[in-house]
């Protein structure tokens, strides 16, 4: 078997470039978030240092070994549902490991991390986390419901499960799916403010909320490790979209360019608005995205 | 002028007739009482009276004469008058009925009063530890309990600055002022500057 | 008794450097306002003296807080949890005193509920004098902590394990119903 090693080199330098990316439009929100509030914020690479604070604490305090694989669960999920989103179009070194079921493959990986990191913190006792785990898988039950309608109705659509093809469909400006089918588009950025963790969906992260929920225990290098996981999975999703709805990239410019014109969708919408409790979340996403997306999928079979 | 105020007092002197009733000024008057007329009295105030609100309950430490007072602050809706009832208990081994089916807040107050002045009210079971944790102690607000001599022997104090100076002396000597003679004495500051 | 070892040489220098450097630019405080000096605190974390330039963030749990500010007067039971509170910060950490009383009592020095002097009892690294102190005495406060981690003075975590009898006999003095884990990291 022989082994193209410019895709080894890829699969090297996508984590790296994910992660230097995705904790740099961290602080950039910040920075957004600040401007917004009539003050200035910290600096834009404020986030390493925190992340750097928080690996060379010197002690480290676990309830069990299992504490230890909940991280280790979360970056896993992160980092290989990055590898099957190509992240730039017409480049070998860049197209990962993208086979032809891969978007089906895709809505299974991303959930997967939540559940793994939900068995580690079972393991610290603590009930705040508990509570905090419970209301974050019964908000996933929530907005994962739109996400897969959307994506349903675009592989009917284009008949096919691969993303490579529908990139390729996506050659034209005017041929982007954010134009031929712009219902399920609608769906899916309505999905995506809830899969992004900001308000008025973050009732398992705040740290107002039960002493920031799952997290609560977990201090050191267990929360660095989530903070790296967190970043590299939101340009996973980010660039997941992109591809999906905005024709992909053919350069990092174009790529950075529009992965941030999509970011500060959810941001925007977050800073301006208070938060909603669990149960007014869910009946949220099942009401007009649903309806939305089962609109969508109507429209392409007829 | 005090035309309400005077009907109120001359219905409750007729009711109460060992009552002592004062009125101290426009929409205040003040009710010394036995002992054991307040439980009638509070009643009889609120029902018929309508002096429905409790604004606050009080005790005040008589060290000379040996007694703790107990006053009770009433007031109604319609007229924006105070009625300030007074009682004097014995200070040794107080008691006193618990009044909290009256006015549901006034269980808090008792539980205050316990612990801080030793006051035992019966009908209130819910007495015990309440603001102190592991006080086993007189109760602190007794004005026999020398607080200063306890904190100097429980709690360290760190010791002054060398250059310290007396802030009363150092601005009257800056203003050309004498300090007053009842001032002089909150000068001290450790146990050992007396 | 199990003792972390901490007290590892860093071989290189420059490791030294650079960790104190992020730990200076992101310092998190606990949200946990112990005393009336806790009424400060909103205002520097917001818009108008702006803390979060310095990297100042506001943690919910101690597990992944840096700094303790003990913002004013500490009666026997709330040092009690304070000092669970201390126990459970991973090191390196750091205390902040917040006004007079947490220096030599301030107008409580003589009542017979709250302590006088905080440092027989923690470790602490800085102290802000006011009763209160503004918002700008604060911010000053926190750039005098930048200071003193980056010169690789900020070792409170160490000095407490160090001294542990000391500080126990103190705080055994005042707390007569010790009912906590004699360790508790």
């Amino acid at each position: 078997m022989d082994i193209n090693w410019l895709k080894v080199l890829g699969l090297i330098i996508t984590p790296i470039i994910a992660f230097f990316v995705g904790v740099t439009y961290g602080g950039l929100v910040r920075n957004i978030t600040a401007r917004i509030q009539n003050r200035f914020g910290p600096p834009v690479y404020q986030n390493f240092w925190d992340i750097i604070k928080l690996y060379s604490k010197k002690t480290s305090i676990h309830h069990g070994w299992m504490q230890h694989l909940g991280p280790v669960f979360a970056i896993t999920a992160s980092i290989t549902s990055l590898y099957f989103i190509p992240v730039l179009r017409d480049s070998v070194l860049f197209s990962n490991l993208s086979f032809s079921g891969d978007l089906i493959f895709l809505i299974y990986m991303m959930v997967f991390g939540s559940l793994g990191m939900a068995m580690g913190i079972g393991q610290t006792g603590n009930p705040n986390s508990a509570i905090g785990v419970s209301r974050g898988l019964s908000m996933m039950v929530g907005y994962e419901i739109p996400f897969v309608l959307a994506l349903v109705s675009i592989m009917i659509q284009f008949h096919t499960t691969s993303l490579n093809d529908l990139l390729a469909v996506q050659s034209k400006f005017t041929d982007w799916i954010i134009f031929q089918s712009p219902i399920a588009f609608i769906t899916g950025i309505l999905a995506f403010l809830g899969m992004m963790g900001y308000k008025p969906f973050d009732v398992p992260i705040a740290p107002a909320e039960l002493a920031s929920g799952p997290v609560s225990e977990f201090g050191g290098k267990y929360l660095a490790l989530m903070q790296t996981s967190r970043s590299i999975f939101t340009f996973a999703k980010l660039v997941l979209f992109t591809d999906i709805f905005l024709g992909g990239a053919g350069d990092f410019g174009t790529l950075v360019v529009k992965t941030f014109l999509l970011y500060m969708i959810p941001v925007l919408t977050g800073i301006v608005n208070p938060r909603f409790r669990t149960e007014q979340a869910i009946r949220f996403f099942w009401k007009w995205p649903t309806a939305l997306g089962i609109i969508a999928i109507l429209i392409v079979v007829w | 002028m005090l035309e309400k105020e005077n009907k109120f007092s001359e219905q409750i002197q007729k009711t109460f007739h060992s009552a002592k009733i004062e009125i101290k000024r426009s929409k205040r008057i003040s009710v010394q009482l036995r002992s054991d007329l307040i439980p009638p009295f509070l009643s009889y105030a609120k029902e018929l009276l309508d002096f429905k609100h409790l604004s606050h309950m009080s005790c005040v430490d008589w060290l000379e004469d040996n007694e703790l007072e107990l006053v009770f602050i009433l007031m109604n809706y319609d007229t924006s008058i105070q009625i300030i009832a007074k009682t004097r208990i014995e200070r040794e081994n107080a008691q006193f009925v618990s009044l909290k089916k009256f006015w549901p807040q006034l269980e808090t107050y008792e539980r205050e009063f316990h612990e801080m002045y030793g006051i035992n009210f019966e009908g209130n079971d819910r007495l015990g530890e309440f603001i102190l944790e592991d006080w086993n102690n007189k109760p602190p607000m007794l004005r026999d309990f020398d607080t200063r001599k306890y904190a100097n022997e429980t709690y360290y104090q760190r010791p002054g600055r060398e250059d310290a100076q007396n802030v009363r002396e150092t601005v009257s000597k800056h203003s050309g002022e004498e300090v007053p003679e009842f001032a002089k004495k909150y000068s001290i500051r450790n146990i050992d500057d007396e | 008794m199990v003792t972390p070892n901490i007290n590892e040489k860093d071989k290189l220098r420059i490791r030294e450097i650079v960790e104190n450097f992020a730990r200076k630019h992101s310092l998190w405080v606990l949200a946990y306002g112990t005393g009336c000096g806790a009424i400060e605190i909103p205002p520097t974390m917001t818009s108008r003296y702006d803390a979060e330039r310095f990297g100042i963030r506001g943690s919910a749990t101690p597990r992944q807080a840096d700094v303790l500010l003990i913002t004013g007067y500490l009666s026997t039971k709330t040092l009690k949890r304070v000092i669970r509170t201390y126990e459970q910060m991973q090191a390196p950490k750091y205390v902040i005193g917040f006004g007079s009383c947490t220096i030599n009592g301030g107008m409580y020095w003589d009542s017979y509920n709250t302590i006088n002097a905080l440092d027989r009892y923690l470790p602490v690294d800085v102290y802000i004098n006011g009763c209160m102190p503004r918002p700008e005495a604060v911010i000053q406060g926190f750039i005098k902590l930048q200071n003193i981690i980056a010169e690789g003075k900020g070792n409170g975590a160490e000095k407490y394990q160090e001294n542990l009898e000391w500080y126990r006999e103190n705080q055994k003095k005042i707390i007569h119903n010790w009912q906590m884990p004699d360790y508790n990291w």
